[in-house]
């Protein structure tokens, strides 16, 4: 579906990437592993366009993605932030919906979400106010639809973000570390919802530090550290990688990230 | 993906909703109420008593103007607000969104960032609209009042302040995108505020290049409107700039794009500003659209003015600060190159003062050439300066026609009323309004 190729970011004198390069395939859930301080937030802010790299490219069919094919097919979603802090969580959602347009139907059957951009089916867009419904039971966010944004708690912020960027109609969506502040159960009920949207169709690269929370949701690992990308795959394809490096056969992600960075 | 027009609509609606949730905003609602009514309170009694009340010599008001006697004073509220108080809703509006991190998110949208730019620039003019409402009551408590009003005027008035809020809000809006936090570009607003009054005290010492620099700063702007005056050149300079203000804002808001190219844009930007400026000065169309033809010599001057085809050269030996000049400058001269396109104005000073300059050879001689032919007069007056051009035209002067006289709209009447408005009801409508808004948002 995408590929990142060589991406390199500098602050000043500091490289925070040195030829960072993945794929991403339809579909599914894309774990960017790495400790604090391994480049992940720059990596996102990069792909998402907020930041200018100073080299890669972004490729689709091996062809770089124009800003304007980035900003159709990819969203970003920040940690740490508070958008329009003075308005209700509700009002938030129906914002997102009315002004990236109609968010995706997910049919009954839990299975086609369908994407203008990437589905080749006769799109079958769902109402918005039937996107943020489905959005807001599936986060559970129904009690704090009138609560202003900027008095949630981390976790519920969390949630409510989550809430905005499913709600946007790009057909991959990036977050930055969607777990953060949030406890064992909504961390379950939250990788359940991801599941659900990407086993619909919407790709998802998902920023995570904590390799536990990932394991539990992630399809394909990219391990990032010190900038670098050091290794690419399913937990069997990263497993494998890390034995060929002496580690024990059938190690867990987190020791295979500690072999191979 | 929304269209960007239907996206627009929705960016409209929340920019709308950010102003309203905008402390700063409900402050200037609730401080132009009282600041309109102080000005207006006192302009009426002061025009009052110079039309006899209180025992006051009836008469002295005669050919007063309200223009002059009313409004200039009451919309000069809306100056220092627009000056100390609207650059705070401007980086509000445009800075909430960076604070916050929404930025981050609606720019991932296809809209552009001049789209964006110019929502927040539309909800802020409309704001301005609704912050300009005490001066309204003013006008309507004067016509209750039995006051005389000149609609032409006071558009004009009320177009030069709009026109100054736009520059404010482009100023502001360019700092705010420029700067990381909101308090820098407050101080950044406040300074270029300041750097024009600073070009004003210059102008007037130095005269030169500085005054004409300064014919150009918003209170400058701002005055010529007040007394009903439209220049073409200082519409098309003002509106240039707060342009050039939104674009700067627009291009610095842009995520993902180098420092280094949002430099080299907004240099561009500047370029073909500074070149619509510079053109601009030979635009010198301008309307005098006050009732009194303040800015304008009669009628019938006028049209004995036009009858002298040559180019007139004025060499005037006078100092900045010599009031003789101001006098010269603000009676005959602004009013001379209105009507006489082929004019030009010289003048010749060794000192700012020119006190020390009293008694050195030619000084206070205004010299007037036309066609080769020249003469000298040391009268600074209006009617003196047209004397010595016709003379040197050979023009016969025209007889004063009684309709071109105005005979002013003496009115001895109190502000009644005025005081219970501007500080009483309006300040409670505001806080109530603030009140629900915030009730509403919470």
């Amino acid at each position: 579906m995408l590929q990142v190729s060589r991406l390199t970011k500098r602050y000043g004198s500091l490289t925070a990437l040195i030829d960072v390069s993945f794929s991403v395939r339809p579909g599914e859930i894309l774990g960017v592993i790495g400790p604090n301080g391994s480049g992940k937030t720059t990596l996102f802010e990069c792909l998402g366009g907020v930041l200018p790299a100073d080299g890669g490219s972004l490729l689709r069919d091996m062809r770089p993605l124009t800003a304007a094919e980035r900003t159709a097919t990819v969203f970003y979603l920040p940690d740490l932030i508070a958008p329009w802090p003075t308005e209700t969580v509700g009002w938030a959602l129906r914002f997102v919906a009315g002004f990236w347009g109609p968010a995706p139907k997910i049919v009954a059957d839990g299975g086609v979400g369908v994407r203008p951009e990437t589905n080749s089916h006769v799109p079958k867009l769902g109402s918005d106010s039937e996107a943020i419904e489905d959005t807001v039971r599936r986060l559970e966010l129904e009690p704090l639809l009138d609560v202003r944004i900027g008095a949630l708690s981390k976790g519920q912020r969390k949630r409510a973000l989550l809430a905005i960027g499913l709600l946007t109609p790009q057909p991959i969506l990036m977050a930055d570390e969607p777990f953060d502040g949030l406890d064992l159960r909504q961390t379950r009920e939250v990788a359940q919802t991801l599941r659900h949207y990407a086993a619909a169709g919407r790709t998802m690269i998902l920023s995570i530090h904590q390799i536990a929370d990932a394991a539990r949701v992630c399809d394909r690992f990219v391990l990032l550290s010190g900038g670098r990308a050091r290794g690419e795959g399913t937990l069997a394809e990263l497993g494998a990688l890390a034995s060929s490096r002496g580690a024990a056969a059938g190690s867990s992600l987190e020791e295979i990230f500690l072999a191979l960075t | 993906m929304r269209s960007p027009e239907g996206a627009w609509r929705w960016l409209l609606a929340k920019e709308w909703r950010e102003l309203i949730a905008s402390r700063a905003w409900w402050v200037l609602l609730f401080a132009i109420g009282p600041l309109v009514g102080v000005s207006f309170i006192g302009a009426v009694r002061t025009y009052a008593e110079l039309s006899g009340l209180n025992g006051a010599a009836a008469g002295v008001g005669e050919a007063f103007s309200p223009l002059v006697g009313v409004w200039a004073p009451t919309f000069s509220a809306c100056e220092l607000a627009a000056a100390f108080l609207l650059p705070f809703v401007v980086i509000r509006v445009v800075s909430g969104d960076r604070q916050s991190g929404a930025l981050k998110l609606e720019l991932q949208h296809p809209t552009s960032s001049f789209a964006r730019m110019t929502a927040k620039a539309t909800v802020l003019l409309a704001a301005w609209m609704i912050a300009s409402a005490p001066p309204i009551v003013a006008i309507v408590l004067w016509r209750a009042y039995g006051g005389s009003l000149y609609p032409p005027e006071l558009a004009t008035v009320f177009a030069g302040h709009g026109l100054n809020a736009a520059l404010t809000i482009g100023l502001a809006a360019a700092t705010a995108a420029i700067a990381e936090h909101p308090s820098t570009a407050a101080i950044l607003t406040l300074t270029v505020t300041v750097g024009t009054w600073i070009v004003n005290f210059i102008a007037a010492v130095q005269g030169g290049n500085w005054e004409r620099a300064a014919g150009y700063t918003p209170t400058a702007m701002v005055a010529e409107f007040q007394h009903g005056l439209i220049r073409l050149d200082v519409v098309i300079v003002a509106s240039t700039l707060a342009f050039l203000g939104l674009a700067i804002a627009a291009v610095w808001t842009r995520i993902g794009v180098p420092v280094r190219r949002r430099s080299y844009e907004s240099m561009i930007a500047a370029s073909l500003a500074a070149a619509v400026t510079m053109g601009s000065t030979f635009a010198s169309a301008s309307w005098d659209l006050s009732e009194n033809r303040a800015n304008s010599f009669s009628r019938s001057d006028e049209v004995a003015l036009k009858q002298i085809r040559e180019p007139l050269r004025i060499e005037a030996h006078l100092a900045p600060e010599d009031p003789r000049r101001v006098d010269l400058e603000r009676h005959a001269l602004s009013r001379l190159r209105r009507t006489l396109p082929k004019l030009q104005v010289e003048y010749v000073a060794k000192t700012s003062t020119g006190l020390f300059e009293q008694t050195a050879a030619h000084y206070g001689e205004i010299w007037y050439e036309l066609g080769g032919r020249r003469a000298m007069s040391r009268t600074t007056t209006a009617d003196g300066v047209l004397e010595t051009i016709f003379a040197l035209a050979g023009v016969t002067p025209p007889p004063q026609v009684e309709g071109d006289v105005f005979r002013g709209h003496p009115l001895a009447v109190p502000p009644r009323g005025a005081a219970t408005i501007f500080y009483g009801i309006w300040p409670a409508l505001v806080v109530a309004g603030a009140f629900f808004v915030h009730r509403r948002h919470s």
